[in-house]
């Protein structure tokens, strides 16, 4: 051990015997290389964080400056990068089911909306009372249920489609009808979770003490628990709004008449019928109406901004 | 290596950019001398800048104004790369998925050109430091397979292992339990001693600093009250402050009157003070400052009495009194000298302090004076004399700084009474770091709402 | 004793009160739950059981049965789905983009995360920006792709218009590339197909992993700097093993996402799955799944489900194995 000791004893003054030789005009050129360094990793990652964004934000300035263009304009072998004059007649070209080839995409607007303001009250209202009797109730299989629930989250939504379809087809006879669009999709295990989790977090207390007063629960749900889960919910509501606008499979599958027709559907059917003349597709005018199904969202994304992320952090998927 | 600090502030721009007023200077004008091999504790209440001047001389925070310097070379405007010190920090920050001996190893794999080592002189050199601290046996163990004190010794290694010329350690002890504490803060002497590093250490343990510095520095909002060997800081304090902060139990004070030479407390003389002008006074005596007697001139209402072996302390109340209880230690042989009710004392003259009510500086009297200089005369000579002359920093100053300090933790309390089944949340956890990130994550982005909302719906 | 005795007998009809209360209340959570659980019963509960079931029953068909037909059990959907030349190019083409997409997404993820992480001015703006992809419509975005990387072509001979994509390329002295045209090559096809995937799927990846970086204790940063680790081995040494549980995470959801590949090749070439005159050449398994619904064959449909299902599963069970050997904690 004394040994060792007397070891250690030498090497750090050996050690300071190499800074001892290190000069003043070492230190001045240590710290000019450490500015110089750090300015260019900052330069380095602005740059690079630069490139990045204008990749990702390239296709949505492409999507505007194009549905402004005029059909020449767009297919001219040199593209401008700024519409020469703004051909607003795109945008109303599209609500013209004479000029989609039938679509009336109008229509399918509306129905998205519809489908959309109605499929979200309805969840919400389920997943509001779900997640009350998991978080606050007591009830034998509490638990077990709770987990049953969790565990269905693991199944890929494609193993359900198939018989879906044949019961919302075949038996309900459904096919072509608003609760088609509507129904199968009302209770997310995932927002029942998310829900749960925020009514967890509201101490108990405030029930028993709502018990006490004679507060029946539905009371206590509407003026304690709902405006404490306020971001829960308002998540809940952005996520399943942006769900029923972007849906396109199981519309598809179970609509094709175009009353009960949604946007993104139309929108599809839309790019094929304005590109079926290769010679001169429509860009301009499909544009135009990705524009209109794709602004919205945006809009909605920069208003809600945290509630999205959040309630995205979480869910791990999109849609 | 010694460590010279010139002048060094550090001003924390205020959180609220509008309000300029709000900036906080953490480290204030801090000239100071660190001689070579020595053990030095900084040593503060919280918030006193002692963890921000550690981090200035690390380099991680660069100061406002001012400069450092290890020997002769200048190193303000080095990283902490290029400064050559080992810093260890208060929750360690051993990389948590790295072996002990990984640890250690990283510092070393860093370095570059002439400087770097092969590999067995690497292992060698990791071996060597984890005997030094005696961790060899845990080489292979992941940090969160160690106990405190061992991550404590690991991260000491890491901090040994590129032979430093500085060492420094952010509140060594703070985490270890009371019987860890006194045994590793042996283990950090012995290891000065034995590598002779310079090392400064952060602590807000008087006790602490004062068992194994060889030399204090007591700081108050930014400001080094006073310096010096730890046994002359408590024998000779320069202001309250320092009389308050250093001892146990602390140091009484009273209300006092100095008049014509003659201390007057409660209106009863209880002490000649030869040289003292007349003026309104703190009076400090030390626990072991008084003496039983039964026609003693300080008399006090005796409220309890711990026997603590060979001593015994006598806890009393006195109307002059600012602390609530007078305690003093007592040999035991004195007790005879105490009825129930009443304790008289008589006072050792070397053990009390009399501190201007106002300035709350030092007032000197009789032998006190001569003690005094020729301490001073020694410390000068070394060149390490510091006292902090002039006003203290304002109480109310504190009070201000301290509402800023607790604000993230009161609010937190608060969303944590509101919640009661909510975790702990970081911040406790990233200490005096950690407040300078301020963005939250999109994750607890929400909480001012819930809270503002819980907050109405419980009223 | 005797206070309790007096005070029970006037009680017993209060008492009956409460226990019928108590009865009711240990039911009400059920009274609750009924709309979740009858909605989750006939739309998820009843899939699982129904898709398993009909998996085994050989050209099964839902109308046909609802009219009254009866089908043999057996495993001839399966082998349908396994024979079918289409099944082997849908496997080949979920797997190649699953494999290509889920690195080059996660790393670009990854290093737009930490560059994020190490700025202060703009920071918001950029991660604003970062996560626009995440809140538009895979077809609208997939047709703006198609209409970037598209060219107009005369009767098949030159061009009229090259696209904006190819434009550029010749503008950097490249050469113009059919991407997506009539008579394009699958690997242009894939390119494109790549571009999109991964442009899509970088939001959620770097929201998840900011949200990790900004969870890392910062006094590790600030202890390897101390140790003098250049950002290179302060990147590798430090940030990726602190965030291995977060890169496990967008990795396997990653995975599980790029099996289930569809609509991004609508959106892009719309439902024939393939530039014009190669119609299914980049079909998918959930394509595939989808087809056979739209043919009547959900017999075949809910085979091919579940050999999808399965694969997934074997995915993810690896990709679990692997990360619980290289996540550290």
């Amino acid at each position: 051990m004394e040994t060792d000791n007397m070891e250690k004893i030498e090497t750090p003054s050996a050690a300071e015997e190499k800074s001892k030789g290190m000069a003043e005009k070492d230190i001045k050129k240590t710290a000019r290389l450490q500015l110089v360094g750090k300015i260019f990793v900052q330069i380095g990652l602005y740059l690079f964080l630069t490139v990045m964004a204008v990749i990702v934000l390239f296709p949505f300035y492409w999507m505007l400056i194009s549905s402004l263009k005029s059909v020449e304009e767009y297919n001219a072998l040199r593209p401008t990068l700024w519409p020469e004059q703004f051909v607003w007649s795109n945008y109303s070209m599209i609500f013209d089911p004479t000029k989609t080839g039938g679509l009336d995409l109008g229509r399918m607007f509306l129905n998205t909306v519809y489908v959309g303001i109605v499929s979200t009250i309805l969840s919400l209202i389920v997943t509001v009372l779900s997640a009350f009797a998991l978080s606050r109730l007591e009830f034998r299989g509490k638990n077990a249920l709770f987990a049953a629930l969790l565990a269905t989250m693991m199944i890929p939504g494609e193993l359900f489609t198939v018989t879906n379809y044949i019961t919302v087809v075949n038996w309900l006879n459904w096919g072509n009808t608003f609760a088609a669009l509507i129904v199968p999709f009302l209770v997310s295990v995932f927002y029942i979770y998310l829900l749960r989790q925020n009514f967890l977090q509201i101490p108990n207390e405030l029930y028993l003490a709502a018990k006490v007063d004679g507060t029946s629960d539905l009371k206590y749900l509407w003026r304690v628990m709902i405006p404490l889960a306020a971001p829960s919910l308002v998540s809940i509501t952005i996520l399943k709004m942006m769900g029923a606008w972007n849906s396109y499979i199981w519309p598809k599958l179970v609509t094709d008449d175009s009353t009960y027709q949604l946007i993104t559907v139309g929108l599809r059917e839309l790019g094929t019928r304005l590109s079926s003349n290769a010679s001169s597709p429509n860009f301009p005018a499909q544009m135009a109406a990705v524009v209109l199904v794709t602004v919205p969202l945006l809009i909605v994304f920069i208003f809600f901004r945290k509630y999205i992320m959040r309630g995205v952090s979480r869910s791990g998927t999109k849609g | 290596m010694k460590v010279v600090l010139e002048h060094l502030t550090k001003i924390f721009p205020s959180r609220n950019k509008k309000d300029k007023n709000a900036e906080v200077v953490a480290v204030n004008d801090f000239d100071l001398v660190i001689p070579d091999g020595k053990l030095i504790g900084l040593l503060g209440p919280s918030g006193c800048g002692k963890s921000t001047t550690l981090f200035m001389i690390s380099g991680l925070q660069a100061p406002s104004s001012g400069k450092i310097y290890f020997g002769d070379d200048d190193v303000t405007k080095l990283a902490p790369e290029n400064r050559g010190i080992g810093l260890v920090f208060q929750n360690y920050a051993l990389y948590p998925h790295m072996t002990v001996q990984q640890n250690i190893l990283f510092p070393l794999q860093n370095l570059k050109g002439e400087n770097r080592l092969s590999k067995e002189e690497m292992l060698k050199r990791t071996n060597e430091v984890a005997k030094l601290v005696q961790i060899d046996e845990y080489l292979n163990r992941k940090p969160s397979e160690l106990s405190g004190g061992q991550q404590q010794r690991v991260a000491i290694a890491r901090a040994l292992v590129k032979m430093p010329r500085v060492l420094l350690l952010d509140e060594p002890l703070s985490n270890l339990d009371a019987r860890l504490r006194l045994q590793t803060r042996e283990e950090i002497r012995r290891i000065q001693r034995d590598t002779q590093i310079t090392t400064i250490f952060v602590t807000h343990d008087q006790e602490e600093a004062m068992s194994i510095s060889d030399f204090i520095v007591v700081m108050k909002l930014g400001v080094i009250m006073q310096t010096g060997r730890p046994q002359w800081v408590y024998d000779d304090p320069a202001n309250l402050f320092v009389a308050k902060f250093l001892g146990t139990p602390p140091i009484n004070v009273f209300k006092g009157t100095v008049e014509g030479e003659k201390l007057y407390i409660g209106g009863q003389e209880v002490l000649a003070v030869k040289g003292a002008a007349d003026q309104e006074v703190y009076v400090g005596i030390r626990p072991e400052g008084f003496i039983l007697k039964k026609d003693g001139k300080l008399a006090c209402k005796v409220s309890g009495i711990d026997v603590m072996g060979r001593d015994v302390s006598v806890v009393s109340t006195h109307t002059s009194s600012v602390n609530p209880l007078v305690r003093s230690i007592i040999s035991s042989d004195e007790m005879g000298n105490i009825s129930a009710e009443e304790a008289r004392f008589d006072l050792k003259p070397h053990k009390v302090f009399l501190f201007n009510r106002e300035t709350e500086q030092r007032v000197y009297f009789g032998e006190q004076n001569e003690a005094h200089e020729k301490m001073v005369a020694e410390m000068k000579e070394a060149g390490q004399y510091y006292v902090h002359e002039g006003p203290l920093p304002r109480e109310a100053d504190d009070a201000e700084r301290h509402t800023e300090a607790e604000a993230p933790k009161g609010f937190f309390a608060k969303v944590k009474s509101l919640f009661k089944k909510k975790p702990k949340e970081a911040p406790a956890e990233n200490g005096d770091m950690g407040s300078e990130n301020a963005e939250p994550s999109a994750e607890n982005a929400d909480m001012p709402v819930e809270k503002e909302n819980g907050e109405s719906e419980a009223e | 004793m005797e206070k309790t005795k007096q005070a029970k007998t006037p009680l017993t009809k209060m008492e009956k009160k409460i226990r019928a209360k108590a009865i009711f209340n240990r039911w009400k959570a059920w009274l609750y739950l009924l709309p979740a659980l009858v909605i989750l019963g006939l739309f998820t509960v009843w899939p699982i059981i129904n898709t398993l079931r009909i998996a085994f029953l050989n050209d099964y068909n839902g109308l046909m049965e609802v009219g009254g037909a009866t089908f043999s059990v057996g495993v001839k959907n399966f082998a349908t789905v396994l024979k079918d030349p289409s099944f082997l190019t849908s496997l080949g083409n979920t797997m190649l983009l699953t494999v290509i997409t889920v690195p080059v997404s996660t790393m670009l993820a990854l290093l737009i995360a930490v560059a994020l992480n190490s700025i202060k001015p703009l920071r918001r703006l950029l991660q604003t920006i970062f996560f626009l992809p995440y809140v538009t419509n895979s077809i609208a975005i997939g047709m703006v792709f198609m209409a970037m990387f598209n060219m107009v072509l005369l009767k098949g001979h030159e061009p009229i218009s090259l696209g904006i994509i190819n434009t550029i390329i010749e503008a950097f002295g490249g050469t113009r590339i059919n991407w997506v045209n009539a008579g394009s090559s699958k690997v242009a096809n894939m390119v494109v197909l790549i571009f999109y995937i991964v442009w899509n799927a970088l939001p959620f990846k770097i929201l998840v992993l900011l949200g990790g970086l900004q969870g890392v204790n910062k006094q590790y940063y600030d202890a390897a700097r101390v140790d003098g680790a250049s950002r290179w081995r302060i990147f590798w040494r430090i940030t990726v093993p602190m965030l291995s549980p977060m890169i496990a995470y967008v990795v396997i959801t990653g995975f599980i996402g790029g099996f289930k590949e569809y609509t991004s090749i609508v959106g892009i070439f719309g439902d024939r799955m393939g530039p014009v005159g190669a119609d299914g050449s980049l079909n998918t398994m959930v394509g595939m799944i989808y087809d056979s619904l739209n043919d009547g064959s959900q017999g075949i449909a809910s085979a091919a489900a579940l050999i999808l299902f399965v694969i997934i599963f074997i995915v993810t069970m690896i990709n679990l194995y692997v990360s619980k050997k290289k996540v550290h904690y």
